[in-house]
């Protein structure tokens, strides 16, 4: 039981985390291979408020992730400024993934503040488990359903789809992708926090390079331009490897091999394009609220 | 006479060590239809660059709505009230067309981002409006039926009609068309024609048109004047009589003649 | 005044290894427009078989240097033809581009990293004795390196300057599309973009691992060429190996005066920083959209 536990709370993480990457990948078009390093800022703010300061773990969540989007946006602002449109962001979300993780790793103090460094950074237990993972993961796709099918992520999708012509019919890029990180930088900021949280510990180790393939190939194979793709793909990208364990050192190698052949062959990935339709989810309930008339008769 | 709404000053661009657009001067008073043409390579297209910043202008100024517009971004000249078509389509290619005439209309988004999340009645109301303003702009360019279907999917001149539509949802002063009737036959020129008459009436755009099909260029330019560049540099402006029967406007156009002949 | 001086020279030594690199990003950058992941891959291989040619199969280091660039040079060509290739010729977004590049560097640095070992390595040659000027050591190993980058990038300069492929080359830069209508052939471009882009990175590979050490991991140093890439400025060679000096040397004096920990902060504040005053970087032009 404990196992299936585990499965469900690291894979409603993942999703999570991937939904950030999704809005940012694959609704706004931006490379990202750095946002572990959201997770790891988000994580570490959470985990220091809980344990030294008794803050309730929700709003230390909160808070951890509202510092991951301020750290975005200054990584963000100057890459996104250049007319030069070089691959700046990408390369800068890199840089300070890893630079974090290195820091994370080697010091042991931060002020006067024992983070442990590699040996990471333990904090109370038992405040996560699957009920609070399943409603963090329905309220994080609820918003960001909201945010992709309003006007603003509207915004987003027509940059990922050709970013001159956006910029041309007065969309303001800079804006907009400061936006989009933002959310996303949040969203893997709370991630990485719930993931302290059910450790019980905070560790540089689970902020590698690694971490933000995992996201990235959610987005890749779950989907470009859709939230359920992602959603599907990061659960199983969690839950198939603990089942086929044999597999889990060659995972990298065939994320690799993966990516370049849904590049070539289907870019859309399993379900691109494809959206949350919340119809289904309404009409399902009507079927349930009318079958459960206590008189036997349909109510609607 | 009313104070123009586009004024371009002595106009210059140097492309590493070609000028492109030399010393170009012209200007528009509000509501005007103009033509802009010229061989290919004239500068005609950079002409529409410069004017909103996707190329910076080496020397010279642009007056709109008289104020300088030289160094606004060109989200910023596109809210200012500048919307254009591109020579080669540049459609959102997997969204709907709905959707790309959408984009024209909520460019800065019409509600907050706070607003977007938890989706207020006003934001509701905001959404509907949108929705209502661009099913009417299909309908202007009688693309409705056409409205949920990919823009990659639409044949060619579907798709330029669609670009008219979206620049319009943009909600410009001054409309700029690159060679809309590009690729079009005969009976589709005829149509563009009317559409393109049908707009400048109802909207009461400004334009400018850059176009090589000579046929729409003096149906749509008559009674007004028709500008025509080469090599960069104003060769001629005049009425579309004018300019059929001007020499050097033949002569670029056909190049020299030989000798003899 | 002697560490400073000190720390000027190991700067130089490791900024002229970010040179090569950075040289071989903005190349790829300049003509395709997109980050190539793969280029960690491409010099790890490159180290790892000069290692594996020297330490298994006994070939002098100048022979085995060789082999290895040779066969870096097909690595690269062969994933511009399998992984690139496909999706230029759609011309598929900028994104997909980098998805593909990501995939293959993952896909052989792991490899690497299951076949080959994650341990670190020395490459197997004698240590000299460094070379003293007054009481400042510079290593032999280091001046080679200096040397063989600049020949290297003296040579490159020549070929792009100085020789009809270079000519075409720099054509296809500025803009693919008018290049190949004028008769150049864009595969053959890319070809040659990528068999120099094989050479560079093992070159620096391998001095990087003699500097420190082999390992399937080390292309993670490629990321401080990118930086230094931008800090120069992007789409110019001769600003790429500016910023690496620049980088190289800046970092140094950080990890020697500060401490080791930092460094990789600080590069990542410095390119931060740059780009906040400088939007196009050092030496940067801005560029032009072609509508």
């Amino acid at each position: 039981m404990g196992y299936i536990n585990t499965i469900l709370i690291l894979g409603g993480i993942n999703v999570i985390a991937a939904l950030g990457v999704s809005i940012l990948t694959g609704y706004t078009g931006l490379f990202t291979i750095g946002h572990a390093g959201f997770m790891a800022l988000g994580g570490y703010v959470s985990a220091i408020l809980i344990k030294e300061y008794n803050v309730h773990f929700v709003l230390a969540l909160i808070v951890g992730g509202a510092f991951a989007g301020v750290a975005s946006l200054i990584i963000g602002y100057p890459s996104f400024r250049s007319r030069l449109r070089g691959d700046y962001f990408a390369i800068a979300t890199l840089g300070f993934s890893e630079a974090i993780r290195l820091i994370l790793n080697n010091a042991k103090q931060i002020g006067n503040l024992n983070i442990g460094g590699s040996f990471g950074y333990s904090i109370p237990s038992g405040l996560i488990n699957v009920p609070v993972i399943l409603i963090a993961v329905l309220v994080a796709a609820y918003f960001a359903h909201m945010f992709v099918t309003s006007q603003h992520g509207k915004n987003c999708i027509a940059i990922a789809q050709d970013e001159v012509a956006a910029e041309m019919m007065g969309v303001n890029l800079l804006r907009t992708k400061l936006t989009a990180l933002f959310i996303s930088a949040f969203y893997a900021g709370v991630a990485g926090g719930l993931m302290g949280l059910f450790f019980a510990y905070q560790s540089p180790s689970f902020y590698s390079i690694t971490q933000s393939s995992n996201l990235l190939a959610a987005v890749v194979f779950g989907g470009i331009q859709s939230l359920i793709g992602p959603i599907i793909t990061a659960f199983i990208l969690i839950a198939a490897p603990q089942v086929l364990l044999v597999f889990e050192s060659w995972r990298l190698i065939a994320y690799g091999f993966l990516f370049v052949l849904v590049m070539v062959f289907r870019p859309q990935g399993l379900l691109g394009y494809v959206e949350m339709n919340l119809n289904f989810i309404k009409v399902g309930w009507k079927k349930m609220t009318a079958t459960k008339a206590p008189h036997g008769k349909a109510v609607h | 006479m009313s104070d123009p709404i586009l004024n371009i000053q002595n106009l210059t661009v140097d492309f590493g060590g070609v000028r492109a657009v030399n010393n170009v001067s012209f200007s528009l008073t509000p509501g005007e239809f103009v033509g802009l043409i010229g061989p290919n390579g004239a500068g005609k297209t950079t002409v529409f660059n410069l004017i909103t910043n996707s190329i910076r202008v080496t020397s010279g100024n642009i007056v709109f709505k008289g104020k300088s517009i030289l160094g606004q971004s060109p989200d910023k000249i596109c809210q200012l009230g500048i919307s254009r078509t591109f020579q080669n389509i540049r459609l959102f290619p997997q969204m709907t067309a709905y959707e790309n005439v959408e984009l024209g209309l909520h460019n800065t988004p019409r509600y907050s981002l706070a607003e977007a999340f938890v989706r207020t009645p006003r934001a509701q109301r905001v959404e509907a409006d949108t929705r209502r303003k661009a099913h009417e702009l299909l309908e202007m360019v009688n693309l409705e039926d056409h409205a949920d279907k990919r823009a990659s999917s639409l044949p060619y001149g579907l798709q330029r009609r669609l670009e008219m539509a979206r620049a319009m949802a943009a909600r410009p002063d001054l409309l700029l068309l690159d060679e809309p009737a590009a690729g079009m036959n005969e009976d589709e020129c005829e149509e563009l024609i009317q559409l393109i008459r049908r707009i400048h009436d109802e909207m009461r755009y400004t334009m400018i048109m850059i176009e090589h099909h000579m046929k729409v260029v003096m149906d749509l330019c008559s009674g007004s004047r028709i500008y025509v560049l080469n090599l960069g540099s104003f060769l001629a402006v005049g009425s579309p009589e004018e300019i059929q029967t001007n020499p050097d406007v033949i002569k670029a156009y056909l190049g020299e003649r030989r000798n003899g002949n | 005044m002697d560490l400073f001086l000190q720390q000027l020279v190991s700067g130089i030594s490791i900024g002229a290894i970010y040179a090569l690199l950075a040289v071989g990003y903005a190349l790829v950058y300049s003509i395709y427009n997109f980050t190539n992941w793969a280029f960690d891959a491409f010099m790890a291989f490159g180290a790892i078989m000069a290692f594996i040619a020297i330490a298994s199969l006994a070939m002098p280091f100048w022979a085995a240097a060789l082999l290895a660039i040779v066969l870096t040079i097909i690595l690269a060509v062969g994933t511009e033809r399998l992984a690139y290739r496909p999706l230029r010729i759609r011309q598929a977004p900028r994104l997909f581009m980098m998805i593909s590049a990501m995939g293959v560097n993952l896909t052989i640095v792991q490899l690497m990293n299951k076949f080959f070992g994650g341990t670190f390595r020395k490459f197997p040659v004698e240590s000299v004795q460094p070379i003293f000027i007054g009481n400042v050591s510079i290593g032999r190993m280091d001046l080679l390196a200096g040397a063989i980058s600049f020949a290297v990038l003296s040579l490159l300069w020549l070929f792009l300057y100085r020789t009809k492929w270079g000519l075409a080359i720099r054509a296809s830069s500025i803009d693919v599309q008018t290049a190949s209508l004028m008769g150049i052939n864009n595969d053959a471009v890319a070809v040659a973009i990528f068999g120099l882009t094989g050479i560079l990175s093992t070159v620096a590979g391998v001095f990087y691992g003699i500097k420190y050490a082999v390992f399937p991991m080390m292309g993670t140093i490629t990321i401080k060429a990118m930086i230094a890439s931008i800090i120069g400025g992007l789409g110019n060679l001769p600003a790429a190996i500016l910023g690496s000096l620049l980088l190289g040397v800046l970092e140094t004096l950080v990890s020697g005066y500060i401490s080791s920990t930092y460094r990789d902060l600080f590069s990542f504040i410095f390119l931060i920083v740059i780009l906040l005053f400088f939007p196009n970087g050092l030496m940067g032009k801005s560029g032009e959209e072609k509508l």
